[in-house]
């Protein structure tokens, strides 16, 4: 038998107190790694499996202490800022060890699943009393679908309640792997239609709707579906009507549903890694225009909130 | 808000305060005549002399009554802590308040009366020749910092209420035995308590002055509510609204009645309470004790006889709102830094266990939270008492108020606050009726009571330490010499060092705070407050001159300990484990405030150093390690009234003017930067995991030995927008006080301090924003998200803006 607690992965944070990703007070593991690439992606520092170094400009002081200590001279003064070349930066760390001004920050740590779980244990007087748990999230969880599975059964055999927000894009036998220590899973559908869906993020949705179906009729495991709502992507009438008439009759009047209003977290976090974005232009819904959504899924008889 | 009460709000703005004199008029015309008599005799005759004569007036749509000075939005003129100089007038006059010419003039000959005779002088005649107290009160460890021998503590006040004073006590008195029995009641016992004097002792003869003194006082208050009653009665006959008409009726009657005689219905019970809240103030501590608990007698038989509706009920409440905002404070400039503003602290208690151990809370509890969310001003403040038992919907509605954004209620948890009382000898049901006082510090109506409340600046005692018993700003040797530094061959060498420093001071403390003690008693006593505490009338003794049920005369409060805590983690970790700093290094790098490259190296060395409130026990631990032993030194002091020093925890804002104070210190906080808020907090920005870290910090130290202590959290409203949210937020709360926490309140961040968080990104290092469940620290966001926030807040807060 492998040793759990030893299995390792790639993370890039550990969020305690995170009450809109499942139920009661939860500590949410954010993992690296990701098959798809969504336009809007509020994580894009979730896309590799690799250290990225963040770069603050408006933290740095353009002291010049980094530029010595790089070994390969990337880094530069340009406008007063240190700026990186980014192409022969190898993600190193060194200079995020020198800064005076925590301008320069390393994205991703390699950590073992004994590691998690303790962080995720710290608040267990928490869960017990709102009856909340442990998140895995992302990027896409089951990329690590070993990590995963042994950071959740650790908390499983503690008696930790395990939520899993996924995007659902993963072979059956990977999902097979994780899923006996999932209590709940906080499935995304971003598109009905299979190549808007490729559109927006990289990949066809087919693989995505058999995999909920499969979840929810055959493991019967709970799931709650959330949706990002993206103006001018995926919030047309048509589109909602059909997510609401798959959820309803696919799957069952009874599973939530979360509408997760688009936001702009992710747009100066790609400043940061130096990485273009991909093109993508989108506001904020209105409110109104939310409630008009969320009328839908109601007509469909489907229990539905904004926010998650 | 009805129309009536958005009135009465209203008038509440005020271009200018007034500073008014006429009570420091009455006050000093009354000494002059009486001088030779026994201090407290002239003391009752003062307040007579006031109560009788100060201007009385009832303002338009009042329905609670009883002005608080003789001119609308005034603040009287208080001498007990010191006299106005002409200096701090001119301060004043500059800072939004206003005083005739005839006033001012007038004012500066009232003065004369007090030279030598104040509160202050007479600590400074036994300071200022004491070569160890001298030192110790000129270097400011306890706030503010005394200059010259006839100036310490800062100055005068002027202040609303009609009492004695002075106001500096956290007590609170048995409302329910004055509401229920009326002050006919006591001045009868007092007669023949009187008649039952045996003069063979000096006990008997003190007890005769004390209770002549209640005799006048009570019927003086008498005599006020009588003047009211008379006033309401006159206005009534000019009024031609009849619906107005009505209500100066009701006043007349109303006020001709209480406080003289048992109140019978919800509305004589609040105007009894009005009165008799005039009367312990000027105090911005004053407190309410367990308003929902006492009146709601009243509130139950005028609800089942069909007397009163919630709403008229909630009018009242709001009424009562008003008039507590129109006790304003001001102080002399040092005190003003000490505590910023018009701060007072007007504490109602709500909620927690009855004596039996049930579940308290009742409808009041719930309307006087709905009054403090739909009157939203600053005062007076709300505590809300949680145990087990506190129900999801009450947790909820005092969550809404949160919401709201008025930074209230405060939440406080009984197992930990009940536990400081029963660990101390106080018989359970006793300590379960436990209220709050002043901000946070505990005390048990009529049975208890605070009297010297020092704030000591413990950062200030680490570089004395480091300098071996030297102030390195003014190179006097005013504590112990424990060593060089670099004779510290271990961290405990250090450690102990330090805890030696402190031991001294705090007992250096302990001696001025026990003269402090006895220049009250002697020069100020107040026959009213100590009136209202349990069988005053048979001791016979003023409430500093009597050993309380519960003895907490004195109690001790370290400032900046957090700080202290993260300076020894890193200098643990540093210093004495990795080896990568000497001392001396350290030292060097502390004196320079860290500037040259060199330095700050070292600086950013102690700023990655474990810090306290991140849920790891390096520092936490010395964090616990620290208050434990603030907490069984600060025992070790007798006081002067019969008990020992007991410990309490809570900054208020002398983080602010104790930082300014002190040098850099090792936990990479630069000199003159403001220390740790709060004493269960973490150093701003020093924390990265949230509020689950920051609780399972504070747990880890013992908080039951300690009168109060204070968390401050922060959260942006989107922490708080569905029902789900609060629900666990009010688990998170829950959760901290099951583990012994005593004490949390959130501050909501509204758009202006976004605004400046963008402005000044280095003054809001720790605050955190939700941006649909994803945390970040606001400074570190890009300018086009910040901008999303600040509309987005600005959004939430119109909800509830009007």
């Amino acid at each position: 038998m492998t040793n759990l607690s030893a299995v390792e992965g790639m993370i890039f944070n550990v969020q305690h107190y995170c009450i809109h990703d499942g139920p009661g007070i939860r500590t949410t593991v954010f993992m690296k790694g990701c098959p798809l690439r969504c336009l809007w992606c509020q994580n894009p520092e979730s896309h590799s499996m690799c250290h990225q170094i963040f770069f603050t400009a408006e933290k740095c002081a353009g002291c010049g202490k980094c530029i010595p200590a790089c070994p390969i001279g990337a880094i530069h003064i340009q406008d007063g800022k240190a700026v990186t070349n980014r192409n022969l930066c190898q993600s190193c760390g060194v200079c995020t060890t020198v800064c005076l001004h925590e301008a320069r920050n390393m994205m991703g740590t390699r950590v073992s699943a004994g590691e998690v779980f303790n962080k995720i244990e710290q608040d267990k007087i928490f869960y017990e009393e709102s009856g909340g748990g442990a998140t895995l999230s992302g990027g896409e969880p089951l990329f690590q679908s070993e990590f995963a599975a042994s950071v959740l059964s650790l908390c499983k055999k503690a008696g930790i309640h395990t939520a899993l927000e996924t995007s659902g894009y993963a072979r059956w036998d990977i999902l097979q792997l994780v899923l006996p220590y999932v209590d709940l899973l906080l499935f995304d559908l971003k598109h009905m239609d299979p190549s808007e869906h490729q559109k927006c993020t990289g990949v066809s949705n087919e693989l995505i709707k058999d995999n909920v179906i499969r979840i929810y009729h055959q493991q019967k495991k709970p799931v709650i579906i959330r949706i990002p709502v993206i103006p001018g992507y995926n919030d047309s009438l048509e589109n909602i009507e059909a997510t609401a008439e798959f959820v309803a009759c696919k799957l069952g009047a009874s599973v939530p549903v979360n509408l997760l209003p688009f936001h702009r977290l992710g747009e100066s976090k790609n400043e940061r890694m130096g990485v273009q974005g991909l093109l993508f232009n989108s506001i904020p819904p209105s409110e109104q225009h939310l409630k008009e959504l969320k009328e839908i899924f109601v007509s469909h008889g489907l229990t539905v909130q904004i926010g998650g | 808000m009805n129309e009536r009460v958005k009135k009465l709000k209203q008038r509440l703005y005020v271009h200018k305060y007034p500073l008014c004199i006429e009570k420091f008029r009455l006050i000093t015309k009354s000494l002059e005549k009486t001088e030779g008599d026994p201090e407290i005799l002239r003391r009752a005759k003062t307040l007579a002399n006031v109560l009788d004569n100060i201007t009385v007036f009832i303002e338009d749509d009042e329905l609670i009554v009883g002005n608080v000075a003789s001119k609308p939005m005034g603040l009287e003129i208080d001498h007990d802590y010191g006299t106005w100089s002409q200096e701090e007038i001119d301060a004043l006059k500059e800072e939004g308040y206003t005083i005739s010419p005839e006033d001012e003039e007038e004012l500066k000959t009232l003065n004369h009366y007090y030279k030598g005779k104040s509160l202050v002088s007479r600590m400074g005649e036994i300071l200022f020749d004491n070569e160890r107290l001298w030192p110790f009160v000129q270097s400011g460890m306890v706030l503010p910092p005394w200059k010259s021998k006839g100036e310490g503590s800062g100055g005068g006040y002027a202040q609303g209420g009609m009492g004695l004073g002075p106001g500096l006590y956290l007590m609170g008195i048995d409302f329910a035995k004055i509401l229920n029995d009326g002050l006919y009641k006591i001045i009868e016992e007092a007669e023949e308590e009187l008649q039952r004097v045996k003069y063979i002792d000096a006990d008997s003869v003190k007890k005769t002055y004390f209770l002549k003194s209640v005799l006048i006082t009570h019927k003086a208050i008498i005599r006020f509510a009588d003047r009211f009653a008379d006033l309401a009665a006159e206005m009534e006959q000019r009024e031609t609204n009849a619906v107005r008409k009505q209500e100066l009726e009701r006043i007349a009657e109303t006020c001709r009645r209480v406080p003289a005689k048992p109140a019978r219905t919800f509305y004589e019970a609040m105007q009894s309470f009005w009165f008799i809240f005039l009367m312990i103030t000027p105090s911005p501590t004053a407190a309410a004790g367990r308003f929902d608990q006492y009146m709601y007698p009243f509130y139950k038989k005028d609800i089942a006889e069909g007397r009163a509706t919630d709403e008229d009920v909630l009018e009242l409440l709001e009424c009562l709102r008003i008039k507590d905002m129109q006790l304003n404070r001001v102080s002399g400039k040092l005190n003003r830094q000490k505590n910023s503003g018009m701060a007072k602290w007007h504490n109602w208690t709500i909620g927690g266990v009855t004596t039996e151990g049930e579940d308290a809370t009742n409808e009041l509890s719930y309307l006087i939270l709905e009054a403090a969310k739909d009157c939203p001003t600053p005062h007076h403040t709300i505590t809300v008492r949680v145990h087990e038992k506190t129900s999801d919907d009450f947790m909820l509605k005092a969550l809404e108020v949160v919401k709201a954004g008025v930074g209230m209620p405060a939440f406080i948890g009984d197992k930990s606050y009940i536990n400081f009382f029963v660990n101390n000898g106080v018989d359970l049901r006793d300590a379960r009726d436990y209220i709050v006082t002043g901000c946070l510090d505990a005390n048990l109506p009529g049975k208890s009571r605070t009297a010297s409340i020092a704030m000591f600046i413990v950062p200030l005692v680490l570089e004395i330490t480091f300098h071996n018993g030297v102030e390195p700003r003014s190179g006097r040797q005013i504590g112990l010499k424990t060593g060089a530094l670099e004779d510290f061959q271990t961290f405990d060498d250090l450690l102990e060092a330090f805890k030696s420093q402190l031991a001294y001071f705090m007992e250096l403390n302990a001696e001025r705070d026990n003269i402090e003690l006895i220049a009250n008693q002697e020069l100020l006593p107040d026959p009213v407050r100590s009136s209202f505490m349990v069988d005053a009338i048979k001791e016979g003794k003023a409430l500093l001159d009597r050993t309380m049920p519960f003895e907490n005369g004195a109690v001790m409060n370290p400032v900046g300990m957090i700080n202290v805590a993260d300076s020894l983690a890193a200098i643990k970790k540093l210093v004495f484990e990795e080896k990568t700093v000497t001392m001396k290094q350290l030292q060097e790098a502390l004196s320079a405030n860290w500037s040259g490259e060199e330095f700050e190296e070292i600086r950013k060395m102690c700023l990655e150093a474990p810090k306290y409130g991140n849920d790891d026990d390096y520092a936490d631990l010395i964090a616990g390690d620290l208050y434990k032993f603030w907490a069984e030194t600060t025992a070790t002091f007798a006081t002067a009234l019969g008990g020992k020093h007991l410990p309490t925890a809570i900054s208020i804002t002398a983080h602010g003017p104790g930082g300014e104070m002190t040098g850099a210190t090792p936990d990479g906080r630069y000199a003159g930067e403001v220390l740790a808020d709060g004493t269960m907090s973490p150093m701003r920005g020093m924390d990265s995991g949230g509020p689950t870290a920051i609780i399972k910090s504070a747990v880890k130290i013992d908080q039951d030995p300690y009168q109060a202590t204070l968390l401050n959290m922060k959260f942006h409203p989107s922490a708080l927008e569905s029902r789900e949210d609060l629900l666990k937020l009010s688990s998170l709360i829950k959760t901290y006080f099951k583990f012994s926490g005593k004490h949390i309140q959130f501050n909501i961040v509204d758009r202006a301090t976004l605004l400046d968080a963008q402005a000044h990104p280095e003054k809001h290092r720790d605050l955190v924003v939700r941006v649909a469940g994803y945390s970040a620290y606001f400074i570190q966001l890009g300018r086009a998200v910040q901008e999303e926030i600040i509309g987005r807040a600005e959004h939430d807060l119109q909800g509830v803006a009007n």
